[in-house]
């Protein structure tokens, strides 16, 4: 149960079936995606592989008879289309085809029809169709997934066959639980059984005990994409934006150009693998221990002075310079997040954030707020994300001054897309009819704070927050979660504890969640645990999301001053 | 759980040792390592971690060790069971089904185009009339009545737009629509070398029916040449000169004309294996035989520095020779391959694409070099290597030592209970102890009395069996190493010793006899 390991199987399978000789692998561009997330180029040479190219470019290279074509794609009608094109013209020797998905076999006829030249050798369905992030993390690369709060059916149809494949690439068939309270949900479990009962004698595997498949709605927990965060991983996806591994630093003043784009990957990056849950203190002091390490390492093969000192910096050469690599890449990483929380006040607004998920101060915390949107250091969007935590959290309280925070927010001129977030994500939420209060565990927390404080007066402040799915995740593993709240699809009931679980949260997940699943997963020696979403979500994105969901919505939260005053 | 043992406990981790109580451990740091508040601090926040551990309310798996670098690693591995490659799902089968169902219809309908055209150009006459004739014997030709329109573009024939057929199937069609098949290539396509290649495909029956059409076509050829001068209507005069114009070519209609292209491609495709492939496949066994090599180099190199004897210094060290000059091989023919093509701005996109690939493998082997090749340890040096032997064997003589000394120790005891027991049956004993030397005795007697032929053996024929087996051994030993082949020579190299031991040991038997 490692989606990571998964992928690269396949991936492996691949270029070994081709047999020894030049290859050229033709992706698509979710399919790039999906191999340059587990596979580092100097990987896939070692597997022959010399050239990549798009099957959808617009001017595609030239081919080269001599060499065989990996072909890896989407079954989409309009990759079909454009690979029978490419059959009927072959650029190249001999092709190997690999489609991620189930496809129809009317399109498997098509491009048997095209293959005059004879050029094909293996047509087969690998089933990578998923972005495999960390082990026990995937996402579908799906932004704004859902319109007038529901599905988008271009996006449940992918949403569908990435759920699907992740199932067939782990040769597990599940028992399906979802969230009782959202159509979403309740409509891609459908169709997921749908898919199981059409594809059954795929989905025969050997199986010690039933694995679960849990779909939830992002909906239920919309407090978790808004907070800042302090672990490595979520803090970078937070402030600076993880996209495929990718980091794009272009905008850090002064940066050197091999550093304007980085890859942090836990496969590839041993010192990002081993740090990538640590908190923001932590990795300080680690990368101060990496540097000194460094040091201590170039230190010494400045005196180069002996053969014997020649012979030795050669032969550790590759590994000096990988080390020296990573050292770079992550000092900048570190340093420009650093550099963000002191300048835009992260800290403070953090500490608020935390407060308003976890306690319940209602007026001490509207001063707090209040403070902080004035303060000009404090960037737009965390004001923004300030405020909708309070709105969110406030709603129902009778003296809430969400009106007021708006105007406060207009005041300072930030953008009226953040100001309208504010009711859009009461919508979003449907705070009315929630069922689970998300804010209940503030008794608790209250009581533990008091506790620390008493005990030594140190504190971390800002991890206050645990996500709802930890939680639910929990309960799963005990065997309580409420039947009622999380019905199973179909009458079977898993009567034991259950020991493989996948989880999918449409509308997004976080790194905030990732990690969680990462602890449970540690904690549970027994129990693998598999978290998905449609994607992985930092503010700004969970914002795109929450507007394209509330496109055509018809606004049913309004400032309580307009409401006053159509009364009167 | 998977959290490692040392990390129970209030452990400093400077001093490595345990302090019953956090408040204990952080006084220690507040006395012994003032000098270092990274470490006080990162102390302090764990505790605050450790405790919210304990109420439940932080993240729990954030791990105290989490300062120390090198102990990150067990604490994140989270076993994921066995898992293999996942389900797939094969189409081959299918595909093949469809293709070949269609390529066969494609396929015979190609070899009859080829045939035509063979006929064709077989005896062409040169003269328009004779040749139209010609063409419309071998190609029966659609009737001029049968079509209205064009059958390319569908167009209306008309004064200007003239009927016109395809002289490898007989379609009709407007000028617009033909094609040309100039003869020169007509004749490449049928040229010997395809000829061999098409033979494959054909079936011998319909090989043999071209033949006899061969002769039959002659005959209707004469006869036709009789005929054609009659009908000399505007449309032949009109026809022939648009003809003539076109003497070198056939007119061939489009659908032909695709068959018989990628008939074509299909050939080049077989023939063509370009220079860089060479140099490739060459390259690749390179890098297979550098691989096996480090194979046995690696199991060499640990058994030499753990001082074992198994395998030779010298032997690595020609190894490690052998290595670097694959190595240099590797790198002398990928530089070869980068500097096959070399290009310029204006140069096509093919021979781009080719430099770019070329480029890839020069930096894959690249990498193969200094990934694998450049990190193979050196081999210690002689007094490296005797001092690792000495440590090893003053560690197996401890070890022996340690055991001759528990084997003594149990013989001791175990003398102590025969002891008790000799003395129960001192008895039973004591008569059985004569008869046991009688047959020692015996033995020994029976050595002396053969003695004589026994020594004859040995100074005459024995030298097969014994030295005869080592030399061959010995022969074997070389063999394998010229071959490379060093477990080998390790094994068999045991065998000699052994036999030279067993060997030694049978002469001396032999000398102690005879004294």
């Amino acid at each position: 149960m490692n989606v990571i390991t998964a992928v690269k199987y396949y991936v492996a399978k691949m270029t070994e079936e081709s047999g020894p000789g030049m290859k050229v692998l033709l992706m698509d561009k979710q399919t790039t995606s999906i191999i340059s997330l587990v596979y580092s180029q100097s990987e896939i040479l070692m597997k022959e592989v010399y050239l990549f190219d798009r099957l959808d470019a617009a001017v595609r290279n030239e081919g080269l008879k001599h060499l065989k074509c990996i072909v890896f794609i989407r079954p989409t009608e309009e990759n079909v289309r454009l690979l029978c094109n490419e059959l009927r013209f072959p650029k190249y020797g001999i092709y190997y085809i690999y489609f991620s998905n189930i496809i129809p076999k009317t399109d498997i006829k098509l491009l048997a029809e095209s293959d005059e030249q004879e050029v094909v050798r293996e047509v087969h369905e690998f089933y990578a169709d998923y972005l495999a992030i960390s082990p026990h993390l995937f996402s579908l690369g799906i932004n704004g997934c859902s319109k007038s709060l529901n599905w988008e059916p271009t996006h449940l149809q992918r949403t569908v066959q990435g759920i699907t494949a992740v199932l067939l690439s782990l040769k597990k068939c599940p028992l399906i639980r979802y969230q009782g309270s959202s159509d979403m949900c309740k409509h891609l479990a459908e169709k997921i059984r749908y898919v199981l009962t059409q594809e059954s004698n795929s989905f025969e595997f050997r199986q010690e005990s039933n694995p679960i498949l849990l779909i939830l709605d992002r909906r239920d927990d919309p407090v978790t994409p808004l907070l800042n965060q302090w672990t490595y991983q979520a803090m970078v996806h937070e402030l600076l934006t993880i996209n495929n591994n990718r980091v794009d630093l272009s905008n850090v003043k002064g940066i050197s150009k091999e550093l304007k784009e980085v890859v942090l990957s836990s496969e590839h990056d041993e010192f990002y693998a081993n740090n990538q849950y640590l908190n923001f203190g932590e990795i300080g002091q680690v990368i101060k221990d990496l540097m000194e390490e460094f040091q201590k390492k170039a230190k010494k093969h400045e005196k180069v002075e002996s053969i014997a000192d020649m012979k030795n910096f050669v032969e550790t050469y590759p590994l000096f310079k990988k080390m020296s690599g990573t050292v770079a890449k992550h000092v900048t990483v570190v340093g420009e997040l650093s550099n963000l929380v002191g300048t835009h006040n992260l800290l403070e607004v953090s500490e608020l954030e935390q407060e308003l998920s976890c306690q319940n101060e209602h007026s001490s915390q509207l001063q707090k707020i209040k403070r902080l949107v004035s303060n000009t250091r404090v960037r737009d969007i965390d004001a923004t994300r300030l405020v909708m935590l309070y709105a969110l959290h406030y709603a129902k309280h009778t003296n809430n001054d969400i009106a007021g925070l708006c105007s406060l927010l207009k005041n300072r001129d930030v953008p009226e897309r953040f100001t309208k977030l504010v009711y859009s994500i009461l919508d979003y939420s449907g705070i009315s009819t929630k069922q689970i209060n998300l804010f209940d565990k503030e008794a608790v927390a209250k009581i533990t704070k008091k506790l620390f404080k008493g005990l030594n007066g140190v504190d971390n402040i800002y991890t206050q927050h645990t996500p709802l799915l930890n939680e639910t995740i929990e309960d799963l593993i005990k065997g309580k979660l409420n039947p009622q709240v999380f019905p199973y699809l179909g009458n079977a009931v898993l009567t034991r504890r259950p020991q493989d679980i996948i989880v999918f949260i449409i509308g997004g997940t976080t790194y905030e969640e990732s990690l969680a699943v990462h602890n449970l997963n540690k904690q549970n020696p027994g129990i693998k645990i598999i978290l998905g979403g449609t994607t992985v979500h930092n503010f700004s994105s969970f914002c795109e999301e929450i507007e394209a969901a509330m496109i055509g919505v018809v606004p049913r939260y309004r400032p309580r001053s307009i409401r006053e005053r159509n009364e009167d | 759980m998977a959290e490692s043992e040392p990390m129970e406990g209030f452990i400093c981790p400077i001093c490595m040792i345990d302090f019953k109580t956090p408040v204990l451990l952080t006084k220690h740091f507040e006395e012994y390592h003032k000098d270092d508040p990274e470490i006080l601090r990162s102390l302090k926040d764990l505790f605050g971690k450790a405790k919210k551990k304990i109420l439940k309310q932080d993240d729990v798996g954030d791990y105290p060790d989490a300062i120390i670098i090198k102990n990150h690693k067990h604490s994140l591995e989270i076993d994921w069971g066995p898992q293999d490659i996942g389900h797939i799902r094969s189409h081959t089968k299918y595909f093949k089904e469809i293709r070949n169902t269609r390529l066969e219809r494609f396929t015979t309908e190609n070899n009859k185009l080829l045939i035509r055209l063979d006929k064709l150009l077989n005896q062409l006459p040169t003269d328009p009339i004779e040749r139209k004739a010609y063409e419309q014997a071998i190609v029966p030709w659609m009737d001029d009545k049968d079509a209205r329109l064009c059958l390319t573009c569908a167009k209306s024939f008309n004064l200007t737009r003239r009927k016109h057929h395809c002289r490898l199937c007989g379609v009709m069609m407007c000028h617009g629509c033909s094609l040309f098949l100039s003869l020169e290539k007509a004749r490449k396509i049928i040229s010997p070398v395809s000829v061999t290649q098409d033979d494959s495909a054909l079936s011998p029956t319909t090989e043999n029916k071209s033949f006899t059409n061969r002769f039959v076509r002659t005959g209707i050829g004469l006869t036709k040449l009789v005929r054609s001068p009659s009908s000399g209507s505007l449309n032949t005069v009109l026809s022939m000169m648009s003809d003539s114009n076109a003497e070198q070519f056939f007119r061939v209609c489009q659908h032909c004309m695709n068959l018989l292209d990628s008939q074509e491609r299909l050939k080049a495709r077989h023939f063509e294996k370009p220079i860089v492939y060479q140099y490739y496949e060459k390259m690749q066994s390179q890098i297979k035989d550098a691989n096996k090599l480090l194979d046995t180099y690696n199991k060499m190199w640990q058994s030499l520095n753990e001082g074992e004897s198994t395998y030779r210094l010298v032997d690595a060290q020609m190894v490690r020779g052998k290595i670097a000059k694959i190595g240099d091989n590797i790198d002398v023919i990928s530089k070869r391959i980068a500097t096959l093509v070399t290009i310029s701005d204006d140069s096509s996109a093919m021979l781009k694409q080719e430099y770019r690939l070329n480029q890839m493998v020069r930096s894959s082997a690249m990498l193969f070099l200094k990934n694998n090749l450049l990190r193979a340890p050196p081999v210690p040096t002689e007094e490296e290597y005797e001092k690792i032997k000495r440590d090893r064997q003053e560690r197996i003589k401890a070890q022996i030592a340690y055991e001759r000394q528990l084997e003594q120790q149990q013989l001791e005891k175990q003398r102590e209970i025969q002891r008790e027991r000799h003395q129960d049956r001192s008895i039973i004993k004591s008569p059985t102890t004569p008869t046991n030397q009688m047959i020692l005795d015996q033995s020994q007697g029976w050595g002396i009395s053969n003695r004589p032929t026994g020594n004859m053996m040995i100074s005459s024929t024995s030298i097969d069996p014994f030295v005869e087996q080592m030399s061959n051994l010995k022969f074997y030993i070389k063999q394998a190493r010229e071959e490379c082949k060093f477990e080998e020579v390790a094994t068999l190299e045991k065998n000699l010793k052994e036999l030279q031991s067993a060997y030694f040991a049978m002469q001396q038997n032999d000398n102690n006899s005879q004294e």
